[in-house]
């Protein structure tokens, strides 16, 4: 087991090896490196922001309206999804709302929400409330509507309560319909937060990309989308799936 | 003893809107017997131990199930093992006691241990095979120390070994503690070797027949005596038509 881990190591490495090596040759030959700098520059201007001192309020702007406009999505989708999987008559209500979240490209929600909100970070949390809440709850629903019937009848029989029902059954069950609905919620949540920022922010990594946009400094605009891949990736990596580990161990395959 | 449950049932009836799963049912039940329902599918055996345990409602009758002056505690083992999987072996056990205190704990490991499995108490469902999870079931519907147990079809899933060797083990355990039991199975044999009488039911829920089951314990399932008694019983029931409605 140790082993294919090694193995699996060893390629994510050559992954990285591969593209860098592939970025590296192309930067001068097939663009010029004003359009496509070398990743060694792209590596220095990261560490220019982070001598700057900048790095922290961009990096905290852009967190925390992802960390809260996220919580708010992930409850408000929960409950969302919680209704409508137990009863037709919600999900009649509000599965063709669901939906139409679903589908609308985020860049819809960030220009509405710009011009409810303007300028600020207020626009760029209900941005990312109304484009990753519909992701959780659909999740949600499948995972409420595959509910094991079997062993809530065997929880009844042997007198269990509901809190008990709720506890050692329910939320067990749907851990992992609420891993998946985190990451692909989280994922959107970005994505979303920083393309609000670039529209109407006045800090925060999308800002940053805006400026070096509007600078023409594709080097700058690269540290940054670089800055905020490393945090997604030690988010899902270390954090999340660290702690699905731990919760679904019962799993063979994931015990595996 | 005291130590002892008391099923009554009179005139239960259960009916699906126009479909009547069981009609007019009457029996008793005294302490200490292991008794076996039998008869063909939907003849509303499952039905049986469904009404009794309250989880569905009866359309008309009465039952009651007293130990003593209070309502009798049930314990119960489904055709599937029905363990929560995210939960060890222990865990499972401990899920259905009403405290987990040491005696409750003790009492959890001494009956995984009756059943052979006090080695897998930490282990997940998961990684037990289908015979060992039913057997984490039995020890589950034990460890409670019911008044009544309801056992519906639970080796009916398990290939003809594992099952010999659980119906050795039930017989055992009943032996030790003399639970009132409510087996149901489609299985006459198995139904002979175990029980002490038999109910046999037709289709329409109707209680056709009442047997004791005279025959000495141990029994062995391939022995000629059972293989007699089996014969003979099949006789009457087909006397019986159990299939008119």
């Amino acid at each position: 087991m140790s082993d294919s881990r090694l193995a699996r190591a060893g390629w994510r490495i050559a992954g990285y090896a591969f593209f860098l090596g592939l970025w590296q040759l192309a930067s001068g030959t097939v663009l010029d490196d004003v359009l496509l700098p070398p990743p060694a520059a792209i590596a220095g201007e990261i560490a220019g922001i982070a001598a700057s001192g900048e790095l922290p309020l961009h990096f905290f702007t852009t967190v925390s309206t992802i960390a809260v406009g996220f919580a708010i999505a992930y409850v408000l989708g929960a409950a969302i999804g919680l209704l409508m999987g137990r009863s037709r008559w919600w999900e009649a209500f509000l599965g063709d709302g669901v939906m139409a979240a679903l589908t609308t490209p985020g860049l819809v929600f960030a220009l509405v929400t710009a011009m409810i909100f303007g300028l600020g970070n207020l626009g760029p949390v209900v941005a990312v409330i109304v484009t990753s809440f519909s992701y959780v709850t659909v999740n949600v629903v499948e995972g409420v509507r595959a509910a094991p019937s079997d062993l809530v009848h065997m929880s009844r029989a042997f007198g269990r309560t509901r809190t008990q029902l709720l506890r050692h059954v329910y939320l067990p069950f749907l851990a992992p319909y609420l891993f998946t609905a985190a990451r692909y919620g989280f994922s959107v949540a970005w994505k979303i937060a920083t393309l609000s920022e670039v529209i109407v922010g006045t800090a925060g990594i999308g800002f940053m990309m805006r400026r070096s946009f509007q600078e023409f400094n594709m080097t700058g605009f690269l540290a940054w989308v670089l800055i905020f891949f490393a945090f997604a990736l030690f988010l899902e990596r270390v954090v999340l799936q660290r702690w699905m580990r731990r919760t679904l161990a019962w799993r063979p395959e994931v015990a595996a | 003893m005291n130590d002892v449950a008391k099923i009554r049932v009179d005139g239960l009836r259960k009916e699906f809107g126009e479909v009547r799963a069981l009609d007019d049912v009457s029996f008793e039940v005294s302490g200490q017997e292991f008794v076996s329902i039998v008869g063909p599918s939907g003849c509303g055996k499952s039905t049986l131990l469904n009404v009794l345990s309250g989880v569905e409602p009866a359309t008309a009758g009465t039952i009651r199930i007293t130990e003593g002056e209070r309502r009798a505690r049930l314990g119960y083992v489904f055709q599937s093992a029905r363990l929560l999987p995210w939960r060890t072996v222990r865990d499972n056990l401990l899920f259905v006691q009403e405290t987990r205190d040491a005696a409750v704990r003790e009492r959890c490991e001494r009956y995984l241990d009756m059943v052979g499995l006090a080695h897998t108490a930490e282990q997940f469902p998961g990684q037990l095979s289908g015979g060992m999870q039913q057997r984490v079931g039995i020890a589950r519907a034990f460890s409670i120390e019911p008044d009544l147990l309801l056992m519906d079809e639970p080796f009916s899933h398990l290939d003809a070994i594992t099952g010999r060797g659980l119906r050795r083990e039930l017989h055992e355990l009943w032996t030790r503690t003399r639970k009132t039991v409510l087996f149901v199975t489609h299985d006459v044999s198995e139904a002979v070797e175990l029980s002490t009488r038999i109910l046999m039911f037709a289709k329409g829920g109707r209680l056709v027949s009442d047997q004791r089951v005279d025959l000495p314990f141990p029994r062995d399932g391939s022995s000629d005596e059972v293989a007699l008694a089996r014969a003979d019983l099949l006789r009457r029931f087909e006397s019986l038509d159990l299939l008119a409605t």
